[in-house]
């Protein structure tokens, strides 16, 4: 009786380590980070983290629905860089007849929104109606949406014309109550996000498809637009994520959004959602971004890490998460 | 072949925390003699297999192996002493040749290298052994399920088994299938391989064994030869009540309006022209070999694949699409697949419960609180018996997932349904409950068609019965004319070979 | 600059003798990094535009040109020009020194005239032609720059490239330049010619220290980052911010007198026009252009701005 009640209690510690062990991971970095640096936990540098965090937290939001459906979308980096591409050519080419002000930022914003679920709807009508693998379609889009930007910008950057960069700064810059938007809009996708997955019912036909798309077909949910609303919602997303990025520096080049990919991905998986779908929760998923983006600040705020090992360090909590959280073996 | 082994377990007891499953079991399998392991879903059968053969260690008791007492340390040790377990599920890699299969993990080789001529030389050997003819060099993934079972077997054979434990080994065979393995078993017992196996077909256990136990909730409750036993009495003992009258008396009425009407309902490669009359409180059965499309033209029908004809639905024209659009009208499919097709194995009862009709537990956003009371009510209509209310339904048993999938379905409330195999992998007690529920479905004036492989069952349940040959419907049965020598004959086209002749 | 225009020169004089030369086609081959930031994309500008306008001076020869995102691929690149275009010259400018060296090799070895540009290769003596951009220079220069606008000394940060040769000469020229003169480097971190990345770093450096009292951004598009945290900071103690590489835009703000950005130091992407400007001039007449042309890197100051400003030009 003895061992069979050790045993149990080792039990319910995995379970616990498995739902608490991104927040541990979080709280440790937080702690090393204030223990390292006396500025780390000032209002400044906290509002830093939280809205650089924005950019990759919003489109990881939208990656886990995808990722949780069964899918994957290699292409919102590329994805981002053109839509903030789009969007600051559309803007000086209107800039002209419209001249500068709030109107043609909101066709900025709806710009970026229109590209975004266009983007989405490309990626999802050749996953899901050509039934073309899901990493080969965004690879692909990925290349094509990063050519194109480059192409755009003529190798080069756009800019933002200068008057409209003044106009479009507070977006990124400014806020209500000393919280800066991209922090309000990050946090507002977040909840919504969270609400959908789990109470919602199309959170619930996600997790369906992801976990076995046959069971789902056969119990009258439609598997194809269900994996094409994900694609659509995540390409939202980073239109979204454009809006928040393209008023911070007013510029977008071919080295815009290198690598936003892996992130979103990385902090999706991070935050305890399976790679191969079926379970997903957005809450862990912020809770990934945020460890991505402490990492890096942590680094830069202290010396004695080489910068070069940055990558490193990154790699090494990405594993340690998730062993925290995989299964016990199963037994025979 | 090498010396003989008896293996018996003694006394041996079993606990899952503080769960026993197993209770002073003793079974001992002797040299050229089939023993039949028999009992409800749940009865402790698959443990008892494991730990014969070193998957899992007893709690209390012990095993011996001719008299010796043996502890394996796993299962390689447990086949190393010659004791061997082959799987319900194929353990074979698919992409890996015959040959290739049967010695994996094992492969002969001469200084770095495989020697193939040997292994080649070998696997005919074995195969021939088993009357087998099969070729050693073709893909596992090309060959008939008969034909991998017999691999399994000869897999087993080349680690020198002298104690075969087959699970379910007939559970995906046909009936000729199956009478290939017994007559290999046959050839085994000859060769002094002391055999258990289990099946919930109790007209094979009659057949091969010599020896059977019975076990029910982890206790033997009945043991000794085989002939002691008829189908009833085996039945008996695993339920532990009576079950000769295992179909339910037809009480409800059957109506004379048409509920669903079929006309030429093609789905291309499946099935053709096929044509039929459902009417309101009945219950259809479709019988037909498998492959006779029975499957795919419901499937085309309720809009899982593309299909033409005319359906006529409570006397309204319809095409369904999709399957939501059949479950709008009132029209549910209950696959034959439970488990890739009918319940997401690692999600809770309560997920899967609802999957199907979650629009109806939706308003913005999903109640918990009237799942949860849909959950408890489906538990008790069903009689759903699980160990906690939260457990993934891949841990249920295959009858207790069954129930949950029919009670997945009739929460959709559909005023048509269509069961395909309602108790494939089931034991006897499960399958009596669920033809009781199949019958007060019918009593509540709903429509039902039975898609069944089993004979005994279409005729037991069915007040009419389709026989469906090669995509087409090849006649129809009813009233005294429900017997299997007419469905068999309109299923393998001998009728119509009569007929042609006079 | 100067070398472009002697280099127009020379080619205006092959035009005007050509037809004595006029023979088969032969053909040159260009190969460069892809652009993947600001300084790659004008150096890939510069590069189409010199082989379009060369191509109607020169009906006699032809040009293949191929950007490569890594180094591999323009190990790839390199030898299909060989194989499917027979070349007579190669103007390369080396993704990395290492895995490029043999293979260019290989090619100088066939007979090609070789032509490399801004990095040298591993080993000396394979290229006909080498042009150079100074990058120890590039980091002496804005050392000197920063000492003679810090005369009393003062506290730094420093932001360097992707990890390179490049960044490893030019972080090396710039703290020889700076040494004994008081101005003291408190943090130094890679941007990686990035402006997001740049951004990030520089809010980073702004919250660890208090005092900040000049930047050194060594590269345009970094310098634009580091601005724009700077300015959401809304920090004064800051005196300058130091780019390089002569962005257009910033080019400007020194023109126009902006405090913040007193000075540029080039490192023109245009070098790559000059280089193949040589290989054809080289390949079509008898004048002599092998050897090294070093590009130096000039400081750019409000006086002379103006000069350095292309319109025309994406970078």
């Amino acid at each position: 009786m003895l061992t069979a009640d050790k045993n149990k209690h080792t039990k319910n510690m995995l379970l616990d380590l498995k739902v608490m062990g991104p927040i541990l991971a979080l709280i440790v970095l937080v702690l090393v980070g204030a223990a390292l640096n006396g500025n780390f936990l000032s209002a400044g540098n906290v509002s830093n983290v939280l809205s650089r965090s924005a950019f990759i937290g919003i489109i990881a939001v939208g990656m886990t629905f995808v990722i949780t459906a069964g899918g994957l979308d290699l292409s919102v980096g590329s994805m981002a860089a053109f839509i903030a591409g789009l969007m600051i050519l559309v803007m000086n080419g209107l800039l002209p007849s419209m001249g500068a002000g709030w109107p043609l930022v909101m066709v900025g914003l709806l710009t970026a929104i229109v590209a975004g679920t266009a983007a989405g709807f490309i990626n999802g009508f050749l996953i899901t109606t050509m039934r073309i693998d899901a990493f080969i379609v965004t690879l692909g889009t990925m290349g094509i949406y990063r050519s194109l930007v480059t192409w755009l910008a003529d190798g080069g950057t756009l800019s933002l014309d200068f008057g409209m960069r003044a106009i479009i700064r507070p977006i990124y810059f400014d806020g209500i109550l000393g919280i800066s938007w991209p922090i309000i809009v990050f946090a507002l996708v977040a909840v919504i996000g969270e609400l959908v997955m789990r109470r919602a019912a199309f959170g619930r036909h996600v997790a369906a498809v992801g976990s076995n798309d046959q069971v789902a077909r056969y119990s009258s949910v439609n598997v194809n637009k269900v994996r094409m609303m994900t694609y659509i919602f995540l390409g939202v997303l980073v239109g979204i994520a454009t809006i928040m990025y393209v008023p911070r520096l007013g510029s977008a080049s071919s080295s815009t959004g290198v690598l936003w990919e892996l992130e979103a991905i990385a902090a999706v998986i991070i935050g305890g959602t399976m790679l191969k779908g079926g379970f997903g929760r957005v809450w862990g998923t912020i809770i990934g971004v945020l460890i991505l983006s402490l990492i890096g600040n942590i680094l830069n705020l202290t010396d004695g890490v080489s910068p070069y090992l940055n990558g490193a360090v990154q790699g090494v909590i990405i594993i340690l998460a998730v062993i925290l959280q995989r299964d016990k073996k199963a037994e025979g | 072949m090498s010396d003989p082994l008896t293996l018996s377990l003694n006394g041996i007891c079993r606990s899952f925390g503080p769960v026993q499953v197993l209770h002073d079991v003793d079974i001992a399998l002797h040299p050229g003699q089939v023993h039949a392991l028999i009992g409800e879903n749940g009865a402790g059968k698959s443990t008892t297999m494991k730990i014969m053969s070193g998957y899992l260690a007893p709690t209390t008791g012990e095993l011996t192996l001719n008299g010796v007492p043996v502890s394996f340390m796993n299962s390689q040790d447990a086949e190393a002493q010659g004791v061997v377990l082959i799987h319900q599920e194929f353990n074979l890699a698919d992409q890996l040749s015959v040959e290739q299969n049967i010695f994996l993990g094992h492969e002969k080789t001469r200084g770095l290298f495989l020697d193939k001529a040997t292994m080649q030389t070998e696997t005919r050997a074995l195969l021939k052994r088993l009357n087998c003819e099969v070729d050693p060099s073709a893909r596992v993934q090309d060959i008939a399920n008969a034909d991998k079972q017999m691999v399994e077997i000869a897999k087993a054979l080349s680690r020198n088994a002298k104690v075969l434990i087959m699970d379910e080994p007939t559970a995906v065979l046909t009936a000729r299938e199956a009478d290939v393995l017994f007559e290999q078993v046959e050839k085994l017992k000859a060769d002094g391989v002391a055999i258990l196996f289990t099946s919930h077909k109790l007209d094979e256990v009659k057949r091969i064994s010599d020896q059977i136990t019975v076990l029910r909730d982890g206790h033997v409750v009945s043991q000794g030869p085989a002939s002691d036993y008829d189908e009833d009495q085996m039945a008996t003992a695993m339920v532990g009540r009576d079950v000769s009258s295992l179909y339910p008396v037809r009480a409800g009425e059957i109506g004379t309006t048409a509920a669903l009407e079929v006309t030429g309902l093609t789905v291309p490669g499946f099935a053709e022209d096929v044509s039929f009359t459902l009417h309101k409180g009945e219950i259809l059965g479709i019988s037909g070999l498998i492959g006779s499309g029975r499957t795919e033209m419901i499937e085309g029908l309720v809009g899982l694949r593309s299909a033409t004809g005319q359906v006529r639905l409570n006397g309204d024209d319809v095409r369904f699409k999709s399957p939501s659009q059949a479950q709008a009208a009132g029209l549910c499919y209950l696959t034959e697949d439970r488990k890739s097709r009918g319940l997401l194995l690692n999600k809770g009862m309560r997920e899967n419960l609802t999957l199907q009709s979650l629009p109806d537990f939706t308003n913005w956003l999903i109640d918990h609180t009237a799942e949860e009371v849909a959950l408890t009510k489906a538990i008790e209509e069903f009689d759903i018996r699980a160990p906690t209310r939260h457990v993934a339904v891949g841990n249920l048993s295959g009858g207790n997932q069954q129930k949950l999938l029919i009670a997945k379905i009739m929460l959709a409330d559909p005023s048509i349904v269509v069961i395909d195999e309602p108790t494939r992998g089931i034991d006897i007690g499960t399958k009596q409950q669920i033809y009781e529920f199949i019958h007060a479905l019918s009593a509540q004036d709903k429509s039902i068609i039975v898609i069944s492989s089993e004979m005994q069952e279409v005729i037991g349940l069915a007040d009419r019965v389709l026989v469906m040959r090669t995509g087409r419907i090849a006649g129809e049965v009813s009233g005294a004319d429900m017997t299997e020598d007419k469905i068999v004959r309109l299923a393998m086209g001998l009728d119509a070979q009569k007929e042609e002749t006079v | 600059m100067k070398f472009t225009k002697f280099a127009g020169a020379v080619a205006l004089g092959a035009t005007l003798v050509m037809p004595a030369f006029a023979q088969d086609t032969k053909v040159i081959g260009v190969s460069i990094p892809a652009a993947t930031h600001g300084w790659a994309g004008g150096m890939n500008f510069h590069a189409q535009e010199a082989v379009k306008r060369l191509e109607e001076v020169y009906p006699e020869l032809d040009f293949v040109l191929a950007t490569a995102s890594d180094a591999a691929k323009q190990v790839n690149d390199i030898e299909d020009m060989v194989a499917t275009r027979n070349i007579d010259a190669l103007v390369v400018l080396p993704f990395e020194s290492e895995p490029l060296t043999s293979p260019v090799k290989a090619v100088s070895d066939g007979g090609a005239w070789v032509t490399v540009v801004d990095r040298g290769l591993s080993i000396e003596g394979i290229e006909d032609l080498y042009v150079a951009g100074d990058n120890a220079g590039f980091g002496k220069v804005s050392g000197e720059f920063m000492v003679s606008a810090m005369p009393e000394g003062g506290k730094i940060v420093a932001f360097r490239g992707i990890p390179t040769s490049i960044d490893n000469e030019r972080v090396a020229g710039f703290e020889a330049a700076i040494e004994g003169s008081g101005i003291e480097v408190i943090g130094m971190e890679h941007g990686n010619w990035n402006r997001d990345d740049s951004f990030v770093v520089m809010q980073d450096f702004l919250s660890k220290h208090a005092q900040i009292d000049a930047v050194w951004a060594s590269d345009d598009d970094m310098a634009i980052g580091i601005l724009a945290a700077i300015e959401a900071a809304g920090r004064d103690d800051i005196q300058f911010v130091l780019g390089g590489a002569g962005m257009k835009e910033m080019i400007a703000r020194t023109r126009d007198g902006d405090a913040m950005i007193p000075a540029n130091v080039t490192y023109p992407p245009s070098m790559i026009a000059t280089a193949i400007e040589l290989t054809a001039v080289g390949l079509t007449s008898t004048a002599p252009v092998s050897g090294t042309f070093v590009i130096g890197s000039v400081l750019v100051t409000q006086d002379n701005a103006a000069e350095f400003y292309y319109a025309d030009s994406p970078f």
